[in-house]
């Protein structure tokens, strides 16, 4: 069977080159108890794509910019702070080195294509997330935590201003929410093979008994906030990195 | 249901822990979905390829000019995607002579073993006549038409898949008009919907 995929004309200039690094192979162990999943090597995107980066994406590929998206790929939030189609605004050039936010799920695929690249599954995304940090004083979970307890900055911080972790990977916790290539995984309602397993993969007292680490808020807030989302959802706060598959 | 639970376990759990405001959360469907006409927009803005039961090559901006109803099966499914099928079925035969004016297509999520050629098989198994598309895609664009149709799948460890039963009805030019969420639910009001877009 071939497929082939209409080709989607973007511009040949790509911008800036954005550091990758590489995820070694391993395991990824879901939240919910199951299936773990063997996670090939990948390289990944050392940081959030900044709104620097995203600005040259929309200054080569017009059908992004604010005024001409389609509503289907980005609803009306779409980089709502930014002034105009190629002006982020003076107020906010503190901003250019910070990831691009109001994003919708569409635009980064779009992005991460123009880049040659694409966006992290929620298995690569948790897997690469779940990687030691090199410099925090505190343990992961607690860190991922307080960051969850603390207001929302008036001004989204730079990137690399949280930690690194061992695959000199930054900010995969503590700055910005990410979108996955498959956020909209199945996480349960109404069980299509009928035997109420889906129904207890679910957010109520039942479901819960079935998670893998039951103290593990900052997993079941990023669970369902992922199941909460539709395609052109932009949000403060929710932004996207790219991967390339090796 | 789920989408609201999900949505009461972020505010809760935020509200106990002095809010970080993930985001700002909007409402999500419920069972009976009246999509909001002045956002949507045609899903046929879908540039990727399809192969059809036929083994012909496929884009959805082929089903323009009569309105569409559309779900996304596995045809190994045992349970949910028959009762989708012959929901939609019913659906075709309620509508008798205007039944030539719709188009029902099916998706599969299952890139593997959904084969033009398993599609087929299925269709003439389930007696689906001129009017019904079965597609068959790369995993991309299945992934894709997904979250434009906000339907919810995951592959499991035996290949078989979890998701969400929706029934859609998209308009003459591919804008989707409603949809219907679950199984041995009335089909009535997609009965209605349907109507209104011949």
């Amino acid at each position: 069977m071939v497929f082939f995929t209409v080709p989607v004309t973007y511009s040949q200039t790509t911008g800036t080159v954005r550091k990758m690094q590489k995820v070694p192979a391993g395991i990824y162990y879901p939240f919910f108890s199951g299936n773990n999943e063997k996670v090939n090597s990948f390289l990944m995107d050392e940081t959030a794509v900044t709104n620097a980066e995203y600005l040259e994406f929309v200054k080569a590929n017009p059908a992004w910019r604010k005024s001409q998206v389609k509503r289907i790929y980005a609803d009306a939030n779409y980089l709502r702070y930014w002034e105009s189609d190629l002006e982020i605004g003076k107020n906010n050039r503190a901003l250019l080195n910070s990831p691009v936010v109001y994003v919708s799920w569409f635009a980064a695929k779009a992005y991460c294509a123009w880049k040659n690249k694409k966006l992290p599954s929620v298995a690569q995304w948790e897997y690469a997330a779940s990687a030691k940090p090199v410099n925090l004083k505190t343990g992961l979970t607690e860190y991922i935590l307080a960051w969850n307890a603390q207001p929302n900055p008036k001004m989204l911080p730079n990137v690399k201003s949280t930690y690194k972790n061992i695959y000199s990977i930054y900010d995969m916790h503590g700055l910005i929410w990410e979108w996955t290539s498959d956020f909209n995984s199945y996480t349960g309602s109404v069980d299509s093979k009928g035997n109420g397993q889906e129904e207890f993969n679910n957010f109520c007292g039942a479901g819960g008994a079935n998670v893998k680490n039951k103290k593990d808020y900052a997993s079941f807030l990023r669970y369902s906030y992922r199941g909460s989302l539709k395609g052109n959802y932009c949000i403060a706060n929710l932004g996207f990195r790219c991967i390339k598959n090796l | 249901m789920k989408a609201i639970i999900f949505t009461l376990s972020i505010a809760l759990f935020l509200s106990c822990k002095q809010k970080k405001e993930p985001a700002e959360l909007k409402p999500v469907q419920t069972t009976f979905t009246k999509v909001n006409d002045s956002s949507a927009e045609s899903i046929y803005v879908l540039e990727d390829t399809f192969t059809n039961e036929n083994n012909s090559t496929f884009v959805l901006s082929q089903l323009k000019g009569k309105p569409t109803v559309v779900a996304m099966i596995f045809t190994n499914c045992v349970y949910a995607c028959p009762r989708i099928t012959s929901d939609m079925l019913e659906l075709q035969k309620k509508l008798s002579k205007d039944s030539d004016k719709i188009n029902f297509l099916l998706v599969s999520f299952d890139t593997e073993r959904d084969t033009p050629a398993a599609l087929k098989a299925y269709a003439n198994n389930m007696n689906l006549d001129k009017n019904w598309t079965l597609l068959h895609g790369s995993d991309e664009a299945v992934r894709t038409l997904s979250v434009l149709l906000n339907i919810q799948f995951a592959k499991d460890e035996s290949g078989n898949f979890s998701h969400s039963n929706i029934i859609s009805v998209l308009d003459k030019n591919g804008v989707l008009k409603f949809q219907k969420e679950g199984l041995n639910v009335s089909q009535e009001k997609t009965f209605e919907a349907i109507k209104k877009e011949i």
